[in-house]
């Protein structure tokens, strides 16, 4: 039975002002079962407010693009030098294998598997830093071969676009081995990862943007 | 209050009188009658209006389902706390 169910004395009638509810009523109030839910830090909203406004400048930059491309009646333009899809859909794949070496980072920390953490991380670095060597090694190519960003709007969009998220990716590997550094000095634990976790959202944004990148330039 | 419906009246005049024309302000009318430009303008402006949306609605839902996901895990952690004491009060009881 419930703790308010008040045994009630039939041979007096309980005044009404003085009846105590049926159920629930009379004791000190009941804690939430639900108290205040720590979702994450305030590092976290930081992050995600600026990824918000990365997406909102890339978007502006492939607005541009999709104008460029859609109202021109050939494209690519002629006597332009052609992409490279093959070796960058290679590279494609690299940076995609950095992602998910950064995934499997955050979730060795997870269990303080501090050896594993370290190897996922330098894994990450060496991945990011293939994808923008071979990146900058086509780069050269192209230049060497006339696709330069004053050549035509091709040349301008391809450089505007591709070298706005190589830059990024900069950004983003340079943060990684700070993060990698105080990894090593185990700086990171189970209970307290946040510079890791605020590095991997950055990560994930960038490589989740280089599929796009690559399928409207370099595929479509 | 009548100066308020004379005034709504003459807004309304005003307003269908001197409507423009032609709009020349519009980025996308300038550019003729169709064409391949401003089938490409309308397309960048409906992703560039689409965005926001979709970067905003992505944050909210990805912050929405952390919270169900922390509080699934505060309610599998935390020690179970009775709604309702069930022990018999004398207090309360009345006897």
């Amino acid at each position: 039975m419930a703790r308010s169910s008040t045994a009630r004395q039939l041979d007096e009638a309980q005044p009404l002002e003085t009846k105590k509810p049926s159920f629930g009523g009379g004791g000190p109030p009941v804690p939430p079962v639900r108290p205040n839910v720590t979702i994450g830090s305030n590092a976290w909203v930081g992050v995600i407010v600026f990824l918000g406004a990365e997406a909102m400048f890339f978007a502006g930059l492939l607005g541009a693009y999709i104008v460029f491309r859609v109202s021109a009646s050939i494209w690519p333009p002629q006597f332009q030098p052609r992409l490279p899809i093959g070796v960058t859909g290679v590279n494609t794949v690299i940076l995609l294998a950095s992602a998910v070496t950064m995934r499997w980072s955050l979730k060795a920390v997870g269990v303080n598997d501090y050896k594993k953490l370290i190897r996922l991380l330098a894994w990450t670095v060496a991945l990011g830093g293939i994808f923008l060597a071979v990146q900058g090694f086509e780069w050269l190519r192209l230049i060497h071969f006339g696709l330069t960003v004053s050549s035509s709007v091709y040349g301008g969009l391809f450089y505007t676009l591709i070298g706005f998220h190589g830059l990024h990716v900069c950004g983003a590997l340079i943060w990684l081995l700070v993060v990698f550094v105080q990894a090593k000095q185990g700086r990171f634990s189970k209970e307290r990862h946040v510079g890791l976790q605020t590095c991997a959202m950055y990560w994930t944004f960038v490589v989740a943007l280089w599929p796009v990148l690559y399928g409207l330039i370099y595929l479509l | 209050m009548r100066s308020k419906i004379l005034l709504g009246f003459l807004s309304v005049f005003a307003a269908l009188v001197y409507s423009p024309a032609i709009a020349n302000a519009c980025a996308v009318c300038w550019a003729g009658d169709g064409g391949p430009i401003e089938e490409a303008f309308n397309w960048s402006v409906l992703f560039l209006m689409a965005m926001p949306y979709a970067v905003v609605g992505s944050i909210v839902g990805w912050l929405a389902y952390s919270y169900r996901r922390s509080a699934a895990k505060q309610q599998r952690n935390e020690i179970a706390q009775p709604l309702v004491q069930l022990a018999w009060n004398p207090e309360e009881s009345g006897r």
